[in-house]
């Protein structure tokens, strides 16, 4: 191509651009991300979904800004697992970089070192990966919790899905991190209350790398319900050697860890009919969103993705993208749409109460050849319960 | 419980399987740090890139972990040589004082690029690899087949490496380095060729442990922080530089880790590990394995 040609051609193109320049002004999204550290195995299942939502968006004409369509651009940084670094990030995002809209890091520490900044800032963010009471302390209005996985109700439904499989005496074992032990101080007097008597009760530390003690002291206790308030490195553990020591409970329920594709592909059958916390499988038919997101995360990522975190991060797009839709980027408008609507995502409809989701229900997971069901509540479940 | 449980084989059974796991790890960092004096903080990585050798192996060919764990042995002697060539001889040209500190540096800065790398490469999420996964029970005792496999091939590695140490011209080289280099090379030594073996052995073995561990474990690109800790404990433990005392350094850790649960509590376990480890520091400070001779 001549010089010239390549010039005149050159500047055309520069003249449609900026006459086109407003309309195509994408919007920028900001959020933190655990790239390194603690967490950094967790963040993809939450970055992937993030990924996905983008792209599904921009290959659909760009985010519905109330007015017209803008393409989405991600503004991130990692947060190396540090809840305080970001808790800078957010503040950067929001003062310097001018962001016009907030996704969530990972974790529960992260969601509430970040609130303060969102607070500071009167700007709304959806949450996702955080489940804990603490959420509740959390001041309401610039951040929400679409999670139902709070351990104050999970103890109770817990125990009264143990209670309807006919377990009488129930093991648990439970990690000394956080998570478990908020749900280790619930279940308890949950299961008193449904008249499980508990046979065991001991807790072990994070880098636990042997269970031959504990699960032997299961096997001999005659527990028909094992209740194991694992981490997914512990959950990995306690499904090999159990099966290794016989383990034969027909209850067995693992906290966090069966949801992440790679334990169905580690354990196959031997992990069949595990029960596991997580309110959202694409198996049911009434959230209509459900099945085509699975399809499109399978055949985008070429694995499954994880139940708990990477539903919970896609739920917070798609109610994002529908506030956005209704009331702009105005954030008072955004933070009132966000607070008074009900929102359609791959889990259902979705309501806030404060900080709250008001309507999807507390709920338990089954693997069941290798396919996730919801096995509680009766009116979200999609396969009855299987003893092992 | 206790004292039925403390008597079953079924946890020896798994006290020698923790414990050979260490040992395994240990003895690849030992061989480096002894002949070289290179503080390999990366040494997990090697595991980490090894359990990624087994995993694709298996994943793309149905390859068992087993017989890919050559495989990831020589992809650890290949970095061992790209390191020897295009870093180590630098660094080990810098002084002896200067050395550990300086492989320090290199390799945690090494080991994050690793570590970000394979993030880059296959993605942070966790795999896993389910192969060799039926029990088998002897005389009372329930093992799965993947930690049988674990135990013997640790076992052959570690007692292969002991005894060819006694018994192999090369194997007496190294001893004689890791005691003193420069006593070594008068004497007629190869001390550089030695340590480039000493490094690809260390390097290889660090490889074949992930590839082995990959049966048992999720694989990551950050898992191998655990196994760098665990590769010193045990090595400071047994006595740095000194092969043998780092194998039974290993094996007591598995058996502490394993019989200090059954006779206190679960929530004990890592308590008893380092305990174990400041104990021993305090009444050996030369760790396990009989005083250090004299050095230059």
């Amino acid at each position: 191509m001549h010089r010239r040609t390549f010039l005149a051609l050159g500047v055309a193109g520069a003249a449609l651009v900026a006459g086109a320049a407003h309309a195509a002004d994408p919007v920028r999204i900001g959020f933190s991300i655990a790239q390194t550290g603690l967490f950094a195995q967790a963040a993809p299942s939450q970055m992937t979904a993030y990924e996905m939502w983008r792209d599904e968006v921009n290959a659909a004409g760009g985010l519905d800004v109330g007015s017209e369509q803008r393409a989405i651009e991600f503004v991130w940084y990692d947060d190396e697992s540090n809840p305080t670094k970001a808790a800078q990030i957010y503040e950067k995002l929001i003062t310097d970089d001018k962001v016009d809209l907030l996704l969530a890091p990972w974790g529960t520490p992260t969601h509430l070192a970040v609130a303060g900044t969102l607070e500071k800032y009167g700007f709304p963010m959806v949450g996702n990966t955080a489940a804990s009471v603490a959420i509740r302390q959390v001041a309401p209005g610039n951040i929400w919790f679409p999670t139902s996985a709070i351990p104050d109700k999970i103890g109770p439904a817990l125990a009264a899905l143990a209670r309807s499989t006919g377990v009488t005496k129930a093991a648990i074992i439970a990690n000394v991190l956080p998570f478990s032990q908020e749900n280790l101080e619930y279940l308890v007097p949950a299961l008193g209350a449904e008249g499980i008597e508990v046979v065991i009760n001991e807790s072990y530390p994070p880098d636990i790398a042997d269970m031959t003690t504990l699960l032997t002291a299961i096997k001999d206790s005659g527990a028909d319900g094992v209740i194991a308030l694992s981490y997914p490195a512990d959950s990995f553990l306690y499904m090999g050697q159990a099966k290794e020591i016989g383990v034969a409970a027909p209850f067995q329920f693992l906290l966090v860890g069966p949801t992440i594709a790679a334990f169905a592909d580690a354990f196959g059958p031997v992990a069949d009919n595990v029960v596991t916390l997580g309110h959202w499988s694409p198996h049911q038919a009434a959230w209509g969103r459900a099945k085509p997101f699975y399809d499109a995360y399978v055949l985008s990522f070429g694995m499954k993705p994880d139940y708990l975190d990477t539903a919970l991060a896609y739920m917070s797009c798609e109610i994002l993208q529908q506030a956005v839709a209704k009331a702009g980027l105005d954030k008072d408008a955004l933070r009132a749409t966000i607070a008074s609507e009900t929102f359609d995502t791959i889990n259902g409809p979705v309501k806030f109460d404060g900080v709250e989701n008001a309507i999807t229900p507390t709920a338990f997971l089954q693997l069941q050849g290798g396919e996730m069901h919801l096995i509680w509540p009766a009116d979200v479940a999609t396969a009855a319960y299987k003893p092992r | 419980m206790t004292m039925d449980l403390i008597a079953s084989p079924q946890l020896l059974f798994s006290a020698l399987v923790l414990g050979a796991g260490y040992a395994l790890v240990g003895l690849g960092l030992n061989l480096v740090y002894g002949t070289m004096r290179l503080l390999n903080v990366g040494h997990g990585d090697l595991v980490m890139l090894g359990a990624y050798v087994a995993f694709w192996c298996f994943a793309l060919t149905g390859l068992p972990p087993p017989l890919a764990a050559p495989l990831a042995a020589a992809l650890g002697v290949l970095l061992a040589e790209a390191l020897h060539r295009g870093l180590l001889h630098r660094l080990l040209g810098a002084g002896a004082e200067r050395i550990e500190a300086n492989s320090l540096l290199v390799f945690f800065g090494l080991s994050i690029i690793v570590q970000n790398l394979a993030a880059l490469a296959f993605t942070a999420s966790p795999r896993a690899l389910r192969t060799l996964d039926d029990v088998v029970h002897v005389a009372g005792v329930a093992m799965t087949e993947s930690r049988i496999v674990i135990l013997l091939v640790a076992l052959a590695v570690c007692g292969g490496v002991l005894i060819g140490l006694r018994a192999t011209v090369w194997g007496l080289a190294i001893k004689a380095v890791i005691d003193n280099g420069r006593a070594a090379a008068v004497v007629g030594v190869d001390v550089p060729r030695v340590r480039r073996l000493a490094l690809w052995a260390g390097f290889a073995i660090a490889g074949l442990a992930g590839a082995l561990l990959a049966m048992v474990e999720q694989i990551g690109p950050f898992m191998g922080f655990p196994y760098t800790i665990a590769a010193f404990v045990v090595i400071i433990l047994g006595g740095l530089g000194r092969l043998g005392g780092g194998v039974v350094a290993g094996l007591l850790l598995g058996f502490v880790q394993v019989y200090g649960v059954a006779l206190t509590a679960p929530t004990f376990s890592s308590m008893l590990l380092y305990g174990t480890f400041v104990a021993v520091l305090l009444l050996r400070p030369q760790g396990l394995a009989r005083a250090a001779r004299i050095r230059s």
